[in-house]
This record gives structure tokens, sequence and C-alpha cells, in this order.
């Protein structure tokens, strides 16, 4: 009940903040754009649509993430408005689970709401059908999301802004290649080999989450798929936020 | 009884707790010992350690306190003593180094010890979107406070901390004055039984303190118990039963305020119109001191042991009394007087080693 109140804080704090609506806008404007320059696609306008749609709601959150989550902690513990919550009867991994859903809400609502302008500029022009992909396809953007908020939530809350957003950066970019990373451990010679497969299965494995060339061509991802991502993310985000909540546990607020 | 609480008082509460609160509810709070002191600490002590270096300061050095029920508990010290560190160790923001607390019977590692806690941080600062009832509201929710109860509750406090009609406003807009009431009323929206304020009358107006010293007294009328840092003197002098005093991390004094005001030395004023020729003895030197002010003498008599000598002596004179006043310490005066001895005393140990 106190990680819901905490994460509705979060959230209306997340929305009423300026950087999302301008997010949002600046997601509204590229949709339009890609509109605009659709006579240069060469027939492929669709295609191209859907696919800068989609990696825009993808970039976009991840910039929302590194510019306002990984401040998410710190910046309570800088403003000292976390005093007046941690002095209450609240768990501290609590509060930390609370600022991540409340977070991650936030960005699932500007996914869903870029999601929803791109499946209305696809079906103007002419391809409602596109909408059960585009959903799906946002549906795992939003997986991914959370899973960054994650990562930027246990930075957050035991390090300074400025290098959390360093190491989240920096672990979303292992992610994008994680599967390169596994193939490049299996061909490593031998000392190497453990080492990087156990890197390559620490850092998250972003390419799951997937499907803008497979929605922009129009198909669906099977079930199963889906399954897993959501599966993956939720133990992922779980390992995170635990590791984040142990060494939390025992910071002092001076 | 819990094998963690901590014994029973030598000295139990002057005041009892209220049988009910103002609503009509019982107060229950789970686990809570009954008859345990309100805050009782054993060798609490606070170690600060550098990031990047091996350098340590003692922010506090095994405290002993123990904080009755229903009192109204002055934490004094300047700047930098260890009230703050104090403060925050209770309320579980700060790990102590070593030592022991407790909030109410229950020992402050644990959650429950905070169920019944309002705390009030020094300069507080809240979140710049949301407006001061939501905000209440929130604040009454995380204590424990059901939806309904948490609204009625945050409207009750909001008009009470006198900021009324101002329901739109977001608190980013709040004048320091403001987000203090706030503070306050976020300390006070769930019917706490324990409040600890750290500096409740920083950044407030004459008005604003006179409210605060209003809430607080009417705290302890409820049975509530409250333990405020202040460097405002008079307002503790007018509201606190007892006083402590902690130096550089050590508790020097804890008294009543009566104790140490009526403990300190004592001198009386007596007050002669004109200015009267009166021939004081050599011997009295340094015990009674004269001032000539607007029309009238003022003869300081510091050792109390001498007045009717000196009362004798000024009639004799032919001297017109017109006042015999006892002249009280005030605890400002015996707050300088305890840094003083305390810095004495370190000299002291510094020689000898």
């Amino acid at each position: 009940m106190t990680a819901v109140l905490i994460a509705r804080n979060t959230f209306r704090e997340a929305i009423r903040d300026r950087v999302l609506a301008g997010v949002v806008g600046a997601g509204a404007a590229l949709l339009l754009l890609t509109v605009i320059a659709r006579p240069l696609a060469m027939g492929e306008g669709t295609r191209i649509t859907v696919d800068l749609g989609l990696s825009a709601i993808s970039f976009l959150g991840l910039l929302v993430v590194l510019m306002v989550g990984t401040n998410l902690v710190a910046k309570e513990i800088e403003r000292r408005t976390i005093f007046n919550l941690l002095s209450r009867p609240i768990p501290r991994p609590v509060y930390l689970v609370g600022k991540w859903a409340g977070f991650a809400g936030a960005l699932w609502a500007v996914a869903m709401a870029l999601g929803v302008a791109l499946w209305a500029v696809v079906a103007v022009l002419g391809q409602p059908g596109l909408g059960l992909a585009i959903a799906e396809a946002v549906f795992l953007a939003g997986l991914e999301l959370s899973v960054i908020t994650a990562i930027a939530v246990m930075f957050s809350a035991i390090s300074t802004p400025v290098l959390s957003s360093l190491y989240t950066l920096g672990l979303f970019a292992a992610g994008q290649w994680s599967d390169d990373l596994r193939r490049f451990a299996e061909r490593a010679p031998g000392a190497m080999r453990p080492m990087l497969d156990v890197i390559a299965n620490l850092v998250p494995n972003l390419s799951l989450f997937n499907m803008r060339s497979l929605a922009a061509s129009g198909d669906t991802a099977p079930v199963l798929q889906l399954g897993v991502a959501v599966v993956y993310a939720l133990l992922y985000c779980a390992c995170v936020l635990a590791i984040g909540a142990a060494a939390f546990e025992s910071r002092d607020f001076k | 009884m819990n094998p963690q609480q901590p014994p029973a008082p030598a000295v139990q509460s002057s005041a009892a707790g209220p049988a009910t609160w103002p609503d009509g509810s019982q107060p229950v709070v789970p686990g809570a010992a009954d008859g345990a002191p309100a805050i009782r600490t054993e060798g609490l002590t606070k170690v600060y350690r550098g990031n990047w270096s091996l350098k340590t300061a003692v922010g506090l050095d095994r405290l002993d306190l123990e904080v009755r029920r229903g009192e109204v508990f002055g934490y004094l010290g300047p700047n930098g003593a260890g009230k703050t560190t104090t403060l925050k160790i209770l309320t579980g923001l700060l790990k102590p180094s070593s030592g022991r607390a407790w909030l109410m019977g229950e020992p402050i590692d644990s959650i429950q010890s905070r169920r019944s806690l309002g705390f009030l941080p020094e300069q507080p600062y809240f979140y710049d979107h949301l407006t001061g009832v939501e905000y209440l509201e929130f604040a009454a929710s995380l204590s424990g406070l059901p939806g309904r109860e948490a609204a009625r509750a945050a409207r009750h406090w909001f008009g009470r901390i006198g900021l009324g009609g101002r329901d739109r406003l977001v608190l980013r807009k709040y004048s320091k004055g403001m987000l203090q009431r706030l503070g306050l009323g976020a300390a006070l929206v769930h019917s706490p039984r324990l409040v600890i304020l750290d500096e409740p009358m920083s950044g407030l107006d004459p008005f604003g303190r006179r409210d605060v010293r209003d809430l607080i007294l009417e705290q302890r009328e409820l049975g509530t118990t409250v333990m405020l840092s202040s460097h405002i003197l008079p307002d503790v002098e007018m509201l606190c039963d007892r006083v402590a005093i902690v130096l550089k991390g050590r508790l020097e004094r804890v008294a009543t305020v009566s104790d140490l005001v009526h403990g300190g030395s004592r001198s009386v004023e007596v007050r002669v119109e004109g200015a009267p020729v009166v021939e004081l003895p050599a011997a009295w030197q340094g015990r009674v001191a004269r001032v000539e002010r607007s029309g009238e003498s003022v003869f300081t008599v510091s050792d109390p042991s001498l007045l009717q000598d000196v009362l004798a002596r000024l009639v004799q004179s032919g001297a017109v009394i017109g006042a015999v006043t006892p002249v009280r310490g005030s605890l400002e005066e015996l707050f300088m007087a305890a840094a003083e001895e305390s810095a004495f005393r370190a000299s002291g140990r510094r020689r000898s080693a």
C-alpha cells in the first residue's frame, strides 16, 4: 500500500514535469516529420513512419530516464524531501520500489500516448491493420523502459546523478549489444570466455524487447516471446532493485 | 516484554497520555510498551567518516537521554553540537555507529518506532508540483491514516496551520515561512504521540512563532510528547518542561527549566530614588554593584546573603527604596555558562594531558 502511495506521487510528479511534456511534443513532431518526408521514401513511407515512430518512443524514453530517472532519488536526497518520507513508517526498499513503479508508470503513459499517435498516423496513411503490431512493439518498449528505469533508480540510490546517468547509459548500450557480446564470449579464448559469459548475462538483454523491424513489416511477435519478455523484465527489475535496496538500506542522510 | 525494550524508567511520566484523541478514537500503537519513556537512548554514538579519507569526526558521543511521556523537551546546543545528528538518528535517517535508542518503547531500527512519530526536519522542503492539501494528505496516508481520514485530517490541518484559502497554490510558490508551517502540519497531521521538531521556529515571523508556540502547547495539552531543538532560547524557556544542553556531541546538562534558571546565580536589584550618598564597605566589592540610571540608582546584589545588610545600610543613609527585585538568570545566560564551562573543562583536560 505504501509503495502504491509513493508510486502515485512519483507518477504525478513526473507527469507534471515539463520534460515529459517536451518529450511527448518532440515525439509528435517527429511523427509529423515522417509524414511530410513520405514522398521521399519511395513507397516505403509507412514502414519508415512505423520504424521511426517506435524508435522515437525508445529513444525519447531513454532520454527521460537519463534526464529525470537517474536523478529520481538523488534529487530527493539533495532537496531533503526524503527526510519527510523516511522518517515515517516506510521501509526503504518499499520507497525504492514505489519510486521505480511511479516513474516507470509515467514512461508507460508516454509510450502509450506516442503509440496511439503513431497508430493514428498510420491509420490516416491507410494502414490501420498495423495496429496490433504497433501495440505489441509499444508494449515491449514499455518493458524495456521499465528495465532501464530500474537500473537508473538503483544507481540513483547509491550514486550521484551524473555518474548514475553514465552508468545507466553504459548498461543500456551494453544491453543493446548483449547478443553480440554473448556470441563474442563463445568465440573468446579460454580464460576470457567465462568472464565474458558472466558479463553478457549480467547486462540486460534489451534485444529481447526490440521488435521495431517486425512491426514495420506488419508482423506480430509470437505470444511466447512476449511472455518471455515479461518474465525476464520482471525478474531483471526485481534483481536490480534488490541490489539497490540493499545498498540504500545502510545509507545515511546527512 | 520485548527483550529489546528498555527497562522501565526510574522517573515516570509527569503527565499521562490522553485517554482519547480529539476525534474520539483511542490511540493504538502496535507494540509500544506502556510506561516506557517516549525517548530513551543508551550510549548513542555517531562517528562520521570521510568518503575518500580516513578522517573521522564524532557527531555524537555516548548520549544517554530519557524523555518522559507527555513532556515538552528542549534540546539545545550551538551549531555543530550534535542536535540534528541526534534527531536524525532517532527518526531513522542516520544509522548510529554504536549505542541503542527507543521511541515509545520500540527500538529505532524497527519501522514500528516511527508509527507514532511526527517529525519536522530543519528547513523542510517538499514536492514543488503538489498543493499544500495534497501534500498533507500524502503525509497522512504514509503515516497510516486510511484514505478518507487522511483527506479529512489534511483539510483540518491545512486550516489549522494558517494556510487555509490557498488550496490551489503549488508548493514551489510557498514562502519559507509557509513551508515551515506546512512541515509542522505534516508532522502533526496523523495525530502522533511523539513529535520531534528540529528548529520549528526557523524562518518564521513573530506571528508565525506565536502560532507554532500555541500549537506546541496544544500538543502538550493533548498529552503528546514533544522534543524540539531550537536556537531561540526565550521560546524554549517558555515552552519546555525540561531541557538538555549538548555541546560538541556530548550531553552537558539535563534539568527542568526552572531548576536551571533558579539554580543559576541569583542576584537582587535594589532601586533607590535619586543618587543618595551611600558608602559601601570594601568587603562588598564584587558582590554589590551600583549603577546610576535616569533619576535612580540601582544596586545589584549578586550575593543574596548580603541583601539584609545592604538594605539596612541604604535605610541608614536616608535612601528611599523604590523596589527590590530578584533577577532571574535567563536560559540564554545559563546556556552560555554551560558552553564556557565545557570549554574550560576541555582546556583543563588538554593541559593535564
